[in-house]
């Protein structure tokens, strides 16, 4: 059980984040805009990760990772790279949606008041 | 603790995401409250994830003190990988917020542009 925790962290921030695609314009719900947004960083940061790796700044603990590996790092570790800018943009989407509709709201209230 | 490996790119990072918005993309999201907003919420959940990710009782990375600036706070958390991580989720973040302008140039996004 142990070697799919650091999968099963990822899942885990996938699954508490899911519903904040519903209080925004949706972030899943435009995926081309999404794999626009996500490529190029995602290039580059595998490209420092594969580096820091190579040059042993970080490793991973065989004993927490599931052993599939994709060139020069474990599967989680690129999957990092792809669930937790995802995380951060459905943050945004929701922030960016409650605060529109809660603006909304006072304009509607403010009209009804005869302002 | 040569510190090159890991705090040198770590302030990279965070450097080179600054000049692509000043100089490049110009979105405007450093000065929107929704962004700040999302920021606090990130960084809240990263010291859970990264938190876990870390710990040096069963660490699922594990980084070489050499590389690295030897401060870890809150708990294990290497300084560093604040710096990783605000450029990691903010870096997608103005991929994305960009396209949103380059969609409606005119109109803006009514949560996005206001917020």
């Amino acid at each position: 059980m142990d070697k799919w925790q650091y999968l099963l962290l990822l899942g885990v921030c996938l699954l508490v984040t899911l519903p904040l695609e519903f209080l925004g314009e949706g972030i899943y719900r435009q995926p081309i805009r999404l794999l626009r947004a996500l490529a190029p960083v995602l290039a580059v940061f595998l490209v420092w990760d594969a580096i820091a790796i190579a040059a042993d700044v970080w490793h991973y603990n065989p004993r927490y990772v599931s052993g599939i590996n994709v060139p020069f790092m474990p599967l989680e570790e690129l999957l990092f790279f792809i669930v937790i800018p995802i995380c951060g943009l459905l943050t945004w989407n929701a922030v960016t949606g409650i605060l529109a509709r809660m603006a909304r709201m006072r304009r509607r209230s403010e009209q009804r008041s005869g302002r | 603790m040569s510190g090159l490996g890991y705090t040198l790119p770590a302030v990279i990072s965070v450097v080179a995401v600054c000049v692509l918005e000043l100089a490049a993309l110009r979105t405007g999201l450093f000065r929107k409250p929704a962004y700040w907003i999302s920021m606090v919420i990130v960084l809240g959940f990263q010291v859970l994830v990264d938190g876990w990710l870390t710990k040096l009782s069963a660490p699922i990375v594990m980084y070489n003190e050499k590389h690295t600036s030897g401060i870890r706070f809150p708990w294990d958390i290497p300084v560093e990988d604040f710096l990783f991580g605000w450029a990691l989720v903010t870096a997608v973040l103005l991929l994305w917020v960009k396209q949103g302008q380059r969609q409606r140039p005119e109109a803006g996004d009514p949560g996005e542009r206001r917020w």
